[in-house]
């Protein structure tokens, strides 16, 4: 009793881990992609990257001197052109103030609206990461090939990394780049790198968190119907209790989005950059000058350590749930 | 070749008080295997513990040459496994999940899709294969479970209870391809199953587990030889006198129900048997030498097991 086997033999040697790492990490990406909701989200995610873009290309052409703002001022009046011209002296004045403070708001917009959109898209993905391969059984699937459990765990890993690269770092690279492709001079790419940084440092600490905590999440449950709820509660539930003003410090701290948000304005500290320009732009009305002042002030009082130490405890529970449950069923 | 595939020593497992496998020393040459043993005999543990997917409590084995323990991934880099219970990835269609199996072994994507194709075919599974695996009978998913495990051309497949779910004439053609795999590839398969009649039809070499122990490894011709020697008789007239002349001969005889005579030689061949037939001018008859071999042997070890000066085999 036999079968002829007409079978061409596969006897290469193996590629190494990395690249069965960087499978599982692809093919994930690729079945995420192909959600409709995924493509709208990847299509707002990077729609706010080129609107990133077109303010700084805006901002870039219009407020120099020579640019197409001043050359307009000049059919319009010279009244027109000594606002446009005022404008253009206090960018070549004041760069660090100027164009450091423009893409200091510009990032730290983004950084909301990114944040948004990837804990939106981890709201899908979450049910799909380990919920579904422990549902299937696929953990048998995978260990039983050359691969371990922290393989596994890496590859789902990437996937998350991959979404949030896609749904954040991308747009706001691209964003910042096109802006810097068409600025007329070096004081542009120069005096918006520092601001870039810091949106990149805030990009990667929320990065490992929601990383670790979609990943815990994923973990606890079988299907989906057990671990979304589970997500909503974790993400909002408990940041709706962290901004009640009766909820203590330490209740405060559990809520990973609230110490998200207190990190963000913590590294883009936007009241250094309202206090310096209040104390230091030539700004003719005072009213002006004093809010930006009072608001810089009141904002610069909140200290954000609190919220660093519970994210590093959300990472350290999550990556322990986690890791707990990566044996095959 | 290598001599050995498969070769453990002290290897054990307990759940908290539970023993689920205790001190096995076995060294499996290649060929094809059969793994047999009650429920809850431990054999999907013996099989887990040999792809890492359960860490043994004592002991350590070899697969391929390589320690389980020390050599972790590199030691299922030639292994297929076709669990039990239902396995994939979900989302996925029979081809893609194939080729994403190959492609988690180290192959490439464009060898891994052409090896599902391949595969696919062999299992027969046709246009099914575009479909997504969450939507499959349980056939289909027994084939594609077999598919993913033969794709990345291993050296060795573990296979357990490879055959549930399929009807009568899907099993009969994977078997065949079971069959054929050592015989024509030099993949060795060790096949765990229930079915002692699928595991005589294909496989050379027999282990039978339980409570945790092996009690028994042996070639199926080594092992149908210490069976006692069984004939069945199938007369086609004179059952009467058939059953007379062996009884009068002094050789055990069972009448069974389809008809049958069931009769105990004291010779390995039929020869005994034929010269009688000779002698008394008896009808001809269909001969058939140890039947259900197997089946008794197995039941055999089983309750000689129960007996505590029983060991390993190896």
């Amino acid at each position: 009793m036999e079968t002829p086997l007409d079978l061409r033999r596969w006897q290469e040697k193996p590629a190494g881990v990395a690249y069965r790492r960087w499978v599982i990490v692809s093919t994930g990406l690729r079945q995420l992609m192909r959600m409709r909701f995924f493509q709208i989200l990847l299509f707002l995610a990077w729609t706010a990257g080129v609107l990133m873009a077109a303010v700084g290309f805006v901002f870039t052409q219009s407020l120099t001197s020579g640019g197409w703002l001043e050359s307009f001022a000049i059919h319009i009046g010279p009244r027109a052109q000594a606002v446009v011209s005022a404008f253009c002296a206090l960018v070549l004045l004041y760069p660090d103030i100027c164009i450091g403070g423009l893409f200091t708001g510009v990032f730290w917009l983004h950084s909301f609206l990114a944040l948004g959109f990837s804990l939106i898209a981890l709201s899908v993905v979450v049910p799909r990461l380990i919920t579904r391969d422990r549902a299937s059984n696929a953990l048998t699937i995978y260990l039983s090939r050359p691969l371990t459990s922290f393989d596994y765990l890496l590859g789902k890993l990437g996937i998350i990394l991959g979404i949030l690269v896609l749904m954040w770092t991308g747009p706001l690279l691209l964003g910042w780049l096109l802006s810097m492709a068409f600025a007329p001079d070096t004081d542009f790419f120069v005096y918006s790198f520092l601001p870039l940084t810091h949106a990149l440092l805030f990009n990667l600490i929320a990065l490992v968190t929601l990383a670790a905590v979609a990943m815990g999440v994923s973990s606890l449950g079988k299907t989906a119907r057990a671990v979304v709820p589970i997500w909503i509660a974790v993400w909002i539930g408990a940041g709706v209790i962290a901004s009640l003003p009766t909820t203590p410090d330490a209740v405060r701290a559990t809520s990973f989005s609230r110490n998200l948000e207190e990190v963000r304005q913590d590294i883009f500290r936007v009241d250094e950059i309202l206090i310096k320009a209040g104390e230091t732009l030539p700004l003719v009305d005072r009213s002006l000058t004093n809010n930006m002042l009072s608001v810089g002030q009141r904002e610069s009082k909140r200290s954000a350590t609190g919220a660093y130490i519970g994210l590093a405890a959300i990472v350290v529970v999550s990556s322990l749930v986690f890791s707990r449950k990566l044996r095959p069923e | 070749m290598r001599d050995v595939i498969i070769e453990a020593k002290g290897l054990g497992k307990t759940y908290g008080s539970q023993r689920a496998l205790a001190d096995v020393n076995i060294a499996v040459p290649p060929g094809t295997i059969g793994l047999l043993g009650p429920n809850g005999a431990g054999k999907t543990t013996f099989i887990k513990c040999l792809l890492n997917l359960e860490i043994p409590t004592t002991g350590n084995a070899t697969v391929l040459g390589c320690e389980i323990r020390a050599q972790n991934r590199a030691s299922r880099e030639r292994v297929g496994y076709s669990p039990e219970q239902d396995c994939h990835i979900p989302g996925m269609a029979g081809c893609e999940y194939v080729t994403y199996c190959g492609q988690l072994s180290g192959m490439s994507f464009q060898r891994a899709r052409q090896r599902a194709h391949e595969i696919l075919d062999l299992v027969g599974m046709g246009q099914e294969r575009y479909r997504s695996v969450d939507t499959y009978s349980t056939g289909m998913k027994q084939r594609v479970k077999l598919a993913q495990a033969l794709v990345h051309d291993p050296e060795l497949v573990i296979l357990d209870e490879p055959t549930n779910g399929l009807d009568a004439a899907g099993r009969e053609s994977i078997l065949q391809l079971i069959g054929s795999l050592w015989k024509q590839l030099g993949v060795s398969v060790m096949i765990s199953s229930h079915l002692l009649h699928d595991v005589e039809r294909i496989c050379d070499r027999v282990i039978i587990i339980a409570d945790g122990r092996v009690i028994e490894h042996d070639s199926m011709e080594a092992l149908k030889n210490r069976h006692r020697r069984i004939v069945e008789l199938a007369p086609s007239s004179e059952a009467e006198r058939f059953t007379i002349v062996l009884k009068n001969a002094g050789l055990p005889v069972e009448r069974l129900s389809n008809g049958r005579l069931r009769v105990e030689t004291p010779s390995e061949s039929a020869e005994p048997i034929l010269s009688l037939m000779r002698q008394h001018n008896l009808p001809p008859a269909e001969i058939v030498a140890n039947p259900n071999a197997l089946h008794e042997l197995f039941l055999k070890s089983l309750a000689a097991s129960k007996t505590p000066q029983n060991g390993n085999a190896a």
